[in-house]
C-alpha cells in the first residue's frame, strides 16, 4: 500500500489531478484516504476540492474525525453541505457526534442555512476560502533531522528491579515543523526530549540525527527550560555568550552575535542587567535568547511559558510564532514539550500525545490549520476538544498498538494525584452546570491547566462519583448525592466510595485489620508499591492513599513514628453518631 | 565584568568636588599603598624564611615588636589559607565527580575533620624539618601545614556539597552547549559555591586563630621549637605570667582581626552577593566601603581590561579549539582503565601498610596506659556535655531575648560578632591566671576555657533562630495570650530547635578540638593539665609519645565520629522534617 501515497504525490505535484482521482477509484476507501492523509495539507485541500460529491462523502468518513471536519471546511458551503449530506447515514451520525458541541452546533446550523437557501454562496463558516490557483508543490524534505527507532528508558530501583518510564517508541523530528509532545505530569515528556537532544542515553534503541547515531556526534541543539535555568552571577550578555564562548567564538564575533539575538527577543538595553532583576517572561526571553545563539538545527523546548503569568506566556507565544514564521529564525524544527492543550493546538503542525506509566504515543497527528490560529475558532476547538478526548480515554488510539512488555502482570491500579476537596469542588461545579459539560469548558472555568484539571477528573472517575466520555464528564447519581450532602454524609459516601473501588486503600485497610493492634508502618505498603512504580511515583501514590484514607476516617498517620492505624472513632464522634440516628 | 561598574556603584563620598584626575588619584593611591606594603611584607617573609634554622626564635614581649609579629602571623594564616583553599577545590572537584575515588574521600574527609590539629603535629613537623634541615623555611612550612590542618576540611566538604548540589538543570545546560571543563568550573561550579566557601574560609580563618598558639610554638620531643608571630608571642607572655604583655598581645590580635574583618571579609561578603543563587533580588545587601573604594578605583578596571581579560580570552579560546579537536571518548580502552585502577590500589596499598604499622605502634602501649587514654576519654566525654549544657542553657535565653526584637538584634549583634571573633585560645592565659589566683583546678577551669570557644556557635545560631519565627505565630501567642511558658513550649523551643541542633553540631565538634588546648597547658613555666584525652594528645606530642598519641588521636574521632552519627544526624534529621516552619 506505502506506493500509492508516491504515486498520489507525483500526480498531485505535476497537477495531475484527473489521473489522481482516477486512481482513487480503483483502491479502497481506507487505502484512498491514507493516501491523501500522508500528503501535505495544502495538497490535500485542493485535491478535496475536486473530487466528485459522492466520493468525498465515502472518503470522508475514513479520516479521523477532526481531520474531516478540517478538510470539509476547505469546501464551499454548498459542496460541504452536498457532501455531508451524502454521506452514509450512520457514519454521518458517527462523525457529528464526535464533533464538540459549539462546533457541532455551528456546523448543523451553517448546513440548516445553506439547505434553506440552497445556493449562497458565503454562508458564514469562515473557511470557506476562494478558489485558489494550484500553489507551486511545496518542496517537501521528506528527510526527517532526528528519528528515534524504539527507544526506551528505564530506570533501576534500588532492589535491582527495573521501572520503565517510556516504552518503546518510534519518533521523527522532520524539518519546518513544530512538534508538541502532551501528556499528563510524570509522563515521560521530558525524558524523551533529553533522549532526542542527546542529554540522556536511551535504555535501549537508538537515536540517528541526520542517519548518524547521536552517541559522540554533536548535535547542534539549544534547550530553553521551563525555569529558565539562567546563571544568576552572569549578566544577560554573558548568559547569551556563554554557549559561543564555548565554541571558541572570539570575542568581538561573540558579542556581535549575542546583541543580534538580544535585539531579536526584544532585550537591547538590557546587556548588563542580571538575570534576577528581570521579571519571569525577560528571563524566558534571555533563554531563548542564548538558544537562538547557537543558530540550532532543532530548537527543544521543555514547557518553556508555563512559569509565566497568562498574559507574558500569551505574548511570548505570539512573538515566538512570528519570528518562526518569518523566518527570523534559522532554527529548522521545533520540539515543544508542553502539558497544555491550547498552547499545544496553538503552535504545533504536529501533536504527539503520551499517555503515562510507562509512556507510550497514544496519538500522532497534524494540525493544518493556518498561522495565527484563532482560539475561538470551531476548528481550534475540535483539535482541543479531540485532546481531551485522548488524554482520558486510553482505549481511543490513532497510533498502532505497543506490544506490552510487561510479563502479563495485571496492572496495578494507578491513584490520580489530586485531594478529596478538589474532586468535591468539581462536582459541585458540575452541578451548576446540569450535571454535564466539555472537559476544556471546565478548565477554562476553573482557570486550572490540563495537568491539575486531569488528575481531578480521573479521582471523581475512579471513585464512581463522575464519568468521562469523548472529552465530557458527567455526574453521577453517587456523585450528585456526594455534591449535596453534609460534611459528615460526605465522608461517609466517599469512605464507601473508596473501600469499594480504590485497590491500594482497601488492601491497606484489610492488612490493618488482620493485625492485632490495628497498626503498621508505612514501609510495609511502600515496599508493596516499590514492584510497580518508580520511586518518587511510590511516595506519591502513598501520600494520595494516606490523604485519602484519612479524609474518609479509614486510618490515621503518624508522621513521627511514620505508622498507618486504623482509625479509631473517638468518643466525640461516637456520640454524634448516635446522634443523629 | 562588562560594562563600567563605576557608573552603578555610588560612591562612599561626595569626591564630586574634585576634579576627575584628582579624584581618581584619591581613590586609587589607597590601592597602590595597600598593593606595595603586602608586597613589602612577602619580601620580607621569604628573607626571613631563607635564614639560617633556628629552632628558637627570640621572642621579644616589648610592645613595639607586636607589629611585626602580627605581620608573620597574618601573613602565615593567609598562605595556609590559600594552599588549603586550592587543595579543598581539587579534593571537592575530584570527590564531586569520581563516583570510585567519591566512595573513599569522603569518609577520609569525615574523619580527617574529626582529628585535632594537634595530632598531626609531630608527623608534619618532623617530615619538614628532615625535608630542608638548613632553613627557616622547613619549620615555617611544618608550621602552615599544621595551621592548613585546621583549615582545609570544612572548606573541602562546602565546595563538595555545593557541587552536589548544583541543579541538573545547570547542568544540562552546559552539557548541551558544549561547556568545557574550564568554563564549567569558572561560569558554574566556582560561582554556585562561592557563597559557603567565603563563608567556610571565615571559619576557617577564624579557626586558624584559635590554633596560632599551638602551630607557632611546641615542644617535639626534647626540643622547643618558636617562630616570630603573635601566637608564640602570647604564649611566651604566658610562660613569663608577664600580664601587661598578655593584655597588649591580645589587643593587637583582636585589632588585627577587627581589622581584616573590615578589609577582606566584609568586601568579599558584600562581593559574593551576586553569586545567591536566587532569582530575585533582595532588598537587604551587605555593603562594604572598601568594596566600594575599589569599585570606584580607575586602575583596577584598567588591569582588567588590559590584563586579566585577554588572559581569560587567551585561555578561553585555546580550551575550546582543544575539547573541539577531542572526539567525545565515553568508553575507554582497556589500558586506561588500568590505569584509571591504579591510584585506587595504590591508596589501598598505602593504607593496608598505615594499618600495619599502627598496630604494631598500638600494640606497644601498656595495659595501663591504654585505661588511663579509656578513662581520658570518659572524662573529657563528659566534660564536653557539660561545656555544651551551660552553653546552650545561658545563650538559648539570650539568643531568643536578642533575636526576638529587631531592634535590639541590630545593635547587641555587631557587639557579640565582635566578641565572639578573640580566639578562645588567646583569652586562655589570663583566664588560667585568675583561676589559679582562685584556686580552681583546670578539671573545672578546662570547662570554661571550652566554654569559651564554642557557646558562640550556638548563640549566633539561637539569634538566627528567633529572628526567623514568623510573626504571624507570635501574633497568635499574643491573641490567645499565651503564658511566659507556654509561649516558649509551644513556639520558641519548637521555632529554635533546627538552629540549636546546627549550632549544636558545631559547637560539639569545637569542643572536642578544643579540649588538647584546654586540658594541657603551659603557664608561667609550669605545666598545667588535667585527666582528659586531650590533655593526653598534648602531652603525647609534647613528649613525642606516638603510641599514646595514635591511640588518643584514634579514640577522639572515632567517638567524634560516632557522636555525631548517632546523636547529631539523627537530631538533625528531626529538626529538618518535624520542626521545620514551612511557609
Amino acid at each position: 500500500m506505502s506506493e500509492y501515497p508516491r504515486q498520489l504525490r507525483e500526480l498531485v505535484a505535476q497537477g495531475r489531478l484527473d489521473e489522481a482521482i482516477g486512481l482513487f477509484e480503483r483502491l479502497s476507501p481506507v487505502d484512498a484516504a491514507a493516501a491523501i492523509f500522508a500528503l501535505p495539507f495544502e495538497q490535500q485541500r485542493i485535491l478535496f476540492r475536486q473530487l466528485p460529491t459522492k466520493l468525498a462523502a465515502r472518503l470522508i468518513s475514513c479520516f479521523p474525525y477532526f481531520h474531516a471536519y478540517v478538510l470539509l471546511q476547505a469546501l464551499k458551503v454548498p459542496e460541504m453541505a452536498a457532501t455531508v449530506e451524502s454521506m452514509h447515514p450512520a457514519d454521518r451520525d458517527l462523525f457529528l457526534d464526535a464533533l464538540p458541541e459549539e462546533t457541532w452546533q455551528n456546523l448543523t446550523d451553517t448546513l440548516e442555512r445553506a439547505r434553506s437557501q440552497s445556493a449562497l454562496p458565503e454562508a458564514g463558516v469562515e473557511a470557506a476560502p476562494a478558489e485558489a490557483p494550484i500553489p507551486a508543490p511545496v518542496a517537501t524534505e521528506a528527510q526527517p533531522i532526528i528519528v528515534a527507532r524504539q527507544i526506551e528508558k528505564s530506570y533501576q530501583q534500588p532492589e535491582g528491579r527495573e521501572i520503565q518510564v517510556i516504552a518503546p517508541m518510534d519518533l521523527s523530528v522532520e524539518p519546518n515543523t513544530i512538534l508538541a509532545v502532551l501528556g499528563p505530569s510524570g509522563s515521560g515528556k521530558s525524558t524523551l526530549l533529553r533522549m532526542l537532544a542527546g542529554l540522556l542515553p536511551p535504555t535501549k534503541g537508538e537515536v540517528l540525527w541526520h542517519g548518524e547515531p547521536l552517541q559522540g556526534s554533536h548535535p547542534n541543539v539549544a534547550i530553553v527550560f521551563q525555569n529558565f535555568a539562567l546563571f544568576p552571577w552572569l549578566t544577560v550578555l554573558d548568559n547569551v555568550e556563554a554557549p559561543l564562548l564555548a565554541r571558541g567564538v572570539p570575542r568581538r564575533e561573540r558579542y556581535r552575535r549575542a546583541l543580534k539575538v538580544l535585539v531579536t527577543v526584544g532585550l537591547k538595553g538590557f546587556e548588563s542587567a542580571y538575570p534576577k532583576e528581570l521579571s519571569g517572561g525577560m528571563k524566558q526571553r534571555v533563554g531563548f535568547a542564548r538558544a537562538l545563539a547557537v543558530e540550532p538545527e532543532v530548537l527543544f523546548m521543555d514547557e518553556p511559558f508555563s512559569a509565566l503569568d497568562v498574559l507574558t506566556a500569551e505574548n511570548l507565544r505570539r512573538e515566538l510564532l512570528e519570528l518562526w514564521s518569518e523566518k527570523k529564525i534559522s532554527t529548522r524544527s521545533i520540539f515543544l514539550v508542553t502539558h497544555n492543550i491550547e498552547e499545544a493546538v496553538l503552535l504545533a503542525d504536529r501533536v504527539v500525545v503520551l499517555g503515562s506509566n510507562p509512556a507510550t504515543v497514544r496519538a500522532d497527528f497534524r494540525i493544518p490549520l493556518a498561522q495565527p490560529r484563532d482560539r475561538k475558532s470551531a476548528a481550534f476547538l475540535v483539535y482541543v476538544d479531540y485532546i481531551y478526548k485522548v488524554m482520558t480515554q486510553p482505549s481511543l488510539e490513532l497510533a498502532p498498538p505497543i506490544p506490552t512488555t510487561a510479563e502479563g502482570k495485571p496492572k496495578w491500579q494507578m491513584l490520580p494525584h489530586t485531594r478529596p476537596g478538589s474532586i468535591a469542588g468539581l462536582l459541585e461545579l458540575l452541578m451548576d452546570h446540569r450535571g454535564e459539560e466539555d472537559m476544556y469548558h471546565v478548565a477554562e472555568e476553573l482557570l486550572l491547566e490540563t495537568d491539575d484539571l486531569l488528575p481531578i477528573i480521573e479521582g471523581a472517575v475512579l471513585l464512581g462519583f463522575a464519568t468521562a466520555r469523548e472529552g465530557d464528564v458527567k455526574i453521577t447519581a453517587e456523585g450528585r448525592a456526594f455534591a449535596e450532602a453534609d460534611i459528615a454524609t460526605r465522608k461517609s459516601l466517599f469512605r464507601d466510595a473508596v473501600l469499594a473501588r480504590v485497590e491500594l486503600i482497601r488492601k491497606m485497610k484489610s492488612a490493618l485489620d488482620s493485625k492485632s493492634d490495628h497498626v503498621m508502618p508505612l514501609e510495609f505498603f511502600h515496599d508493596i508499591l516499590d514492584e510497580h512504580f518508580t520511586e518518587s511515583e511510590v511516595l506519591k501514590q502513598l501520600e494520595t492513599a494516606l490523604n485519602w484514607g484519612r479524609y474518609a476516617e479509614i486510618f490515621s498517620y503518624e508522621p513521627a513514628t511514620d505508622k498507618v492505624s486504623l482509625h479509631k472513632a473517638s468518643d466525640f464522634e461516637t456520640q454524634n453518631a448516635a446522634a443523629r440516628e | 565584568m562588562k560594562g563600567s561598574p563605576r557608573e552603578r556603584s555610588s560612591r562612599p563620598l561626595a569626591w564630586g568636588i574634585f576634579p576627575p584626575a584628582v579624584s581618581s588619584v584619591v581613590t586609587d593611591l589607597p590601592i597602590f599603598l595597600a598593593a606595595f606594603s603586602v608586597f613589602y611584607a612577602f619580601l620580607v617573609v621569604a628573607r626571613y624564611w631563607f635564614t639560617p634554622f633556628t629552632a628558637q626564635a627570640e621572642i621579644s614581649l616589648r610592645p613595639s615588636a607586636l607589629p611585626m609579629y602580627a605581620m608573620f602571623s597574618v601573613i602565615r594564616i593567609a598562605i595556609s589559607y590559600v594552599i588549603a583553599l586550592l587543595f579543598s577545590i581539587a579534593y571537592g572537584y575530584i570527590a564531586a565527580y569520581n563516583k570510585r575515588a567519591e566512595k573513599l574521600m569522603i569518609p577520609l574527609l569525615d574523619t580527617l575533620q574529626s582529628i585535632p590539629v594537634l595530632s598531626f603535629l609531630p608527623g608534619v613537623m618532623l617530615a619538614m624539618v628532615a625535608l630542608f634541615p638548613r632553613r627557616q623555611l622547613g619549620i615555617e612550612l611544618g608550621s602552615l601545614l599544621l595551621i592548613f590542618t585546621g583549615q582545609a576540611w570544612n572548606i573541602a566538604f562546602s565546595f563538595y556539597s555545593s557541587l552536589k548540589s548544583i541543579p541538573r538543570e545547570m547542568h544540562e545546560v552546559a552539557e548541551v552547549y558544549r561547556w568545557h571543563r574550564w568554563q564549567k568550573l569558572m561560569q558554574m561550579e566556582l560561582p554556585f559555591a562561592a557563597i559557603g566557601l567565603v563563608w567556610n574560609s571565615m571559619i576557617s580563618v577564624a579557626a586558624a586563630w584559635f590554633y596560632l598558639i599551638a602551630c607557632e610554638m611546641f615542644t617535639l620531643g626534647k626540643q622547643d621549637f618558636r617562630l616570630p608571630g603573635l601566637g608564640s608571642y602570647l604564649q611566651t607572655a604566658a610562660n613569663a605570667a608577664d600580664t601587661g604583655a598578655i593584655i597588649w598581645g591580645l589587643v593587637a590580635m583582636v585589632g588585627v582581626i577587627v581589622v581584616l574583618d573590615q578589609l577582606v571579609w566584609r568586601p568579599v561578603i558584600a562581593w559574593a552577593e551576586k553569586f545567591k543563587f536566587e532569582q530575585i533580588e533582595t532588598s537587604q545587601v551587605v555593603r562594604s566601603p572598601i568594596l566600594e573604594l575599589l569599585r570606584s578605583s580607575r586602575i583596577l578596571p584598567y588591569i582588567g581590561r588590559r590584563i586579566v581579560d585577554p588572559v581569560k580570552e587567551r585561555i578561553a579560546s585555546r580550551v575550546a579549539i582543544k575539547a573541539a579537536r577531542e572526539p567525545e571518548t565515553r568508553g575507554r580502552r582497556p589500558i586506561a582503565r588500568v590505569i584509571n585502577y591504579l591510584p585506587a590500589a595504590a591508596t589501598l596499598v598505602a593504607l593496608a601498610w598505615g594499618v600495619v604499622k599502627m598496630s604494631g605502634l598500638a600494640l606497644a602501649l601498656h595495659g595501663s596506659e591504654l585505661r588511663g587514654i579509656f578513662v581520658g576519654g570518659g572524662a573529657t566525654f563528659l566534660r564536653v556535655e557539660v561545656t555544651l549544657l551551660l552553653a546552650a542553657l545561658w545563650t538559648v535565653p539570650a539568643g531568643v531575648w536578642i533575636g526576638m526584637n529587631a531592634r535590639r538584634a541590630a545593635v547587641v549583634q555587631p557587639i557579640v560578632q565582635v566578641v565572639a571573633s578573640v580566639p578562645a585560645t588567646a583569652l586562655f592565659p589570663i583566664v588560667v591566671l585568675l583561676l589559679t589566683r582562685v584556686g580552681g583546678g583546670l578539671a573545672v577551669g578546662s570547662i570554661v576555657l571550652m566554654l569559651l570557644g564554642t557557646q558562640w556557635y550556638i548563640l549566633f545560631n539561637v539569634i538566627a533562630g528567633a529572628m526567623a519565627l514568623p510573626t504571624d505565630l507570635r501574633e497568635v501567642c499574643d491573641i490567645f495570650r499565651f503564658g511566659q511558658w507556654e509561649r516558649w513550649r509551644e513556639l520558641i523551643l519548637p521555632g529554635i530547635f533546627p538552629y540549636l541542633i546546627t549550632g549544636c553540631v558545631t559547637a560539639s565538634g569545637g569542643a572536642w578540638n578544643a579540649s588538647i588546648l584546654a586540658e594541657y597547658f603551659h603557664l608561667n613555666g609550669h605545666i598545667f593539665s588535667t585527666t582528659g584525652l586531650g590533655a593526653l594528645i598534648s602531652e603525647a606530642a609534647d613528649n613525642s609519645n606516638y603510641p599514646v598519641l595514635l591511640v588518643a588521636t584514634m579514640l577522639m574521632a572515632a567517638i567524634v565520629l560516632l557522636i555525631n552519627r548517632l546523636v547529631w544526624r539523627r537530631l538533625y534529621a528531626v529538626a529538618s522534617t518535624r520542626f521545620k516552619l514551612e511557609t
